[in-house]
């Protein structure tokens, strides 16, 4: 059985425009000690996907449906002290920006610490040495001192860290990180990838990286959901997505990256703007802005269905294979012809 | 060969650290840049890459003119403008412009679109009203809006509108020079492209020549012909593109395009990355000598921390601060930290 486990979710708010379907039937699995990524663009529903997961949606104005079925348990119906009880000690949350997830008027030391015994029942003493540890295993120096430091004293790179401490402090069996790299520099960002692969080495726990960068993906995933206008548009083993992507809302991303291993004369431009949810487009919800469109796409919504020779990877899009293949085939050449 | 069109010698900028209300007196200088040299030609692109407070904004202000700078000079078309007086710097500023970073904060969200755009034609009275309307919609279609959106506000467009804007802004007063600084750090990977095929579109049509900052390596190598590294407002590496992502001979540039995640998992996932140590030391009270000692791998006691590196030349305008460049690359983490055997320094100082 899978660690996680999620079918048809979907998150709706309603808002005074009317009701915004920000997550539309999406359903993933995570397996332990395995690396989910998730891919897409602002607005495309990967954040809300996880706030969901967790319960950390303002229950007010959002309608969900669907289940999160966590080693059997469905999170999307337990009650809010249970949620408690799992958010923070079996699954923990790492945010984007470390700037403003920490307290700024409260020593790392004390935010540690109530982190440590909300979830155990251990003296001061033994929270504090727990906390040590952790900032320790992170690759805090000095961290002795550093304990009693606030947040403004920190770096970006290291308060990124003591996020991290602070997620690992019960040792959960699930990490969620929502762009964990993404404000920081790139040599922050080796180092903060290198330290979230080797915490899984040692503690075996899954990871859902939420990112926009497909080379973070690549070089830290397992698995990868492409995402787009709250729908999944493809998922696969990292290897076959990028050696033989089959959705052109994929192709588009993979050629508009710059990259640094090939020379590209002019990069691929997805024309427009994401869609609107509040009225998404009919049909394939990429159809305004893919190059391949058909009249079918306009009308008839393309189910996430595996491709003809393996189960493992999932796409929702009409073409007929012997274009795809083809269409890839030309990307990778593009990009692969001229690498070093 | 083509003329250069800027020329930065020796530029310094240091902002000074003072303790007092009333009698302020300076304890200490930040050295945001210094020691800057290198020239931009007529027509070419010179990217500017470096961890955030290595100094590459600030020195873009200081070509800007938009700070006074310490020391040095600005060569720009021929005339030294680093001393020049308001009024003196006005006619200038026509052939020098800027885009800016955050499309969300660089436009006034009380003015309309044709407003914005049409600012600096008020500004240096280049026509009437109804001329500057005109050349405000055909900027318009150039930069790829609708010419009809002359009358909105910012708030209705997405982010990659709003950078199109800051262009169209930009390109108002037919400058030479364009100052990029971080244009596609906050978009989205689909509308960067946009805007990077924009910009290059752009270059073409009219000439243009470009500064673009950037921290991405990968944007700056699509998009430069020329790059620079700057760490800790120093220069550490200077060369043409290819030179550079090739054949770099700074640690640090070894550092960073080793740190750079490769969109390809096979390829990506057999490099070994070169993982640097601590952060970026505070600017100051920064590491003597060389600045990037405290942090590298091929640090040599008694040589690194006693004697600043100038910049080396390599041939081909390759020019790189290091008294110990990489022999050829890639190399492996092992071979990286050849020559000698001294591993990083036990203690690095790492400001934080």
């Amino acid at each position: 059985m899978a660690l996680l486990e999620v079918n048809d979710l979907k998150t709706y708010f309603q808002t005074d425009d009317g009701i915004v379907k920000a997550v539309d039937g999406v359903s993933f699995s995570v397996e332990k000690g395995k690396t989910l990524g998730i891919v897409g663009e602002s607005g495309s529903g990967k954040s809300v996907t996880c706030l969901t997961i967790m319960g950390l949606n303002d229950r007010k104005n959002t309608i969900t449906s669907g289940e999160a079925l966590f080693n059997g348990e469905n999170l999307l119906t337990t009650g809010t002290r249970r949620l408690r009880e799992i958010r923070g000690n079996d699954i923990a949350m790492i945010f984007q920006d470390p700037m403003t997830s920490l307290n700024p008027v409260h020593s790392i030391g004390t935010q540690l610490i109530e982190a440590v015994q909300l979830h155990r029942d251990v003296s001061k003493k033994g929270a504090r040495a727990r906390a040590l540890e952790l900032l320790k295993a992170v690759g805090i120096p000095r961290a002795e001192r550093r304990i009693e430091d606030y947040p403004h004293q920190f770096s970006g790179g290291m308060r990124q860290r003591v996020m991290i401490a602070m997620a690992l402090v019960n040792d959960p069996d699930l990490l969620i990180a929502d762009e964990p790299t993404t404000a920081l520099d790139v040599t922050t960002q080796a180092q903060i990838m290198s330290l979230i692969n080797k915490l899984q080495e040692d503690f075996g726990s899954a990871i859902i990286v939420i990112t926009h960068d497909l080379g973070v993906v690549a070089e830290a995933a397992d698995d990868v959901l492409v995402m787009y206008a709250a729908r999944v548009a493809e998922q696969a083993p990292v290897n076959k997505l990028f050696k033989r992507p089959h959705h052109p809302y994929t192709w588009g991303l993979l050629g508009s990256l710059p990259r640094l291993d090939a020379d590209l004369e002019r990069l691929v431009q997805i024309p427009g703007q994401p869609p609107s949810l509040l009225r998404p487009p009919s049909g394939c919800r990429f159809h305004p802005r893919c190059p391949y469109v058909m009249d079918k796409c306009k009308t008839v919504e393309p189910p996430l269905v595996p491709i003809s020779d393996d189960q493992e990877h999932l796409q929702a899009c009409h073409l007929d294979e012997e274009t795809k293949d083809r269409e890839a085939q030309k990307l990778l050449e593009a990009t692969m012809a001229q690498a070093i | 060969m083509a003329e250069d069109l800027l020329v930065v010698n020796d530029v310094k900028k240091h902002f000074p650290v003072t303790r007092g209300i009333i009698f302020q007196k300076q304890i200490g200088a930040v050295k945001a840049v210094d020691g800057v040299s290198f020239s931009v030609k007529a027509g070419e692109t010179l990217g500017i890459v470096g961890e955030s407070g290595c100094g590459k904004s600030t020195l873009a202000r200081c070509i800007m003119r938009l700070f006074d700078i310490t020391d040095g000079e600005i060569v720009f078309d021929g005339r030294d403008i680093s001393k020049l007086s308001r009024a003196d710097m006005r006619p200038i500023r026509r052939e020098l412009m800027m885009i800016f970073q955050d499309p969300y904060a660089s436009l006034n969200p009380r003015k309309r679109v044709g407003q914005i755009v049409g600012e600096a034609l008020e500004v240096h009275k280049l026509g009437s009203a109804g001329e500057t309307k005109r050349r405000v919609q055909e900027l318009l279609e150039v930069v790829g809006l609708n010419p009809e959106h002359y009358n909105r506000f910012p708030h209705e467009f997405s982010g990659g509108q709003r950078q199109r804007i800051g262009v169209a802004r930009a390109l108002a007063i037919n400058p030479k020079l364009i100052v990029c600084d971080e244009p596609v750090s906050a978009l989205d990977v689909s509308v960067q492209a946009q805007i990077l095929n924009l910009l290059e579109d752009l270059q073409e049509d009219f000439g243009l020549t470009y500064i673009f900052i950037a921290h991405d390596l990968n944007v700056v190598r699509h998009i430069s012909d020329r790059v620079m590294v700057m760490y800790l407002g120093k220069i550490a590496e200077l060369a043409e593109k290819h030179e550079l992502y090739d054949r770099p001979k700074h640690p640090y540039t070894g550092a960073l395009l080793s740190a750079v995640p490769i969109a390809d998992p096979e390829r990506g996932r057999a490099r070994q990355p070169i993982v640097l140590e601590g952060d970026v030391p505070s600017p100051l009270n920064p590491p003597a000598a060389c600045n990037f000692h405290p942090r590298c791998p091929r640090f040599q006691a008694g040589h690194c921390d006693v004697e600043d590196p100038p910049l080396y030349p390599f041939g081909d305008g390759h020019v790189a601060a290091c008294h110990y460049p990489l022999e050829r690359w890639p190399l492996s983490t092992d071979e990286f930290r050849k020559p000698g055997t001294a591993g990083p320094p036990a203690e690095p100082s790492v400001v934080g």
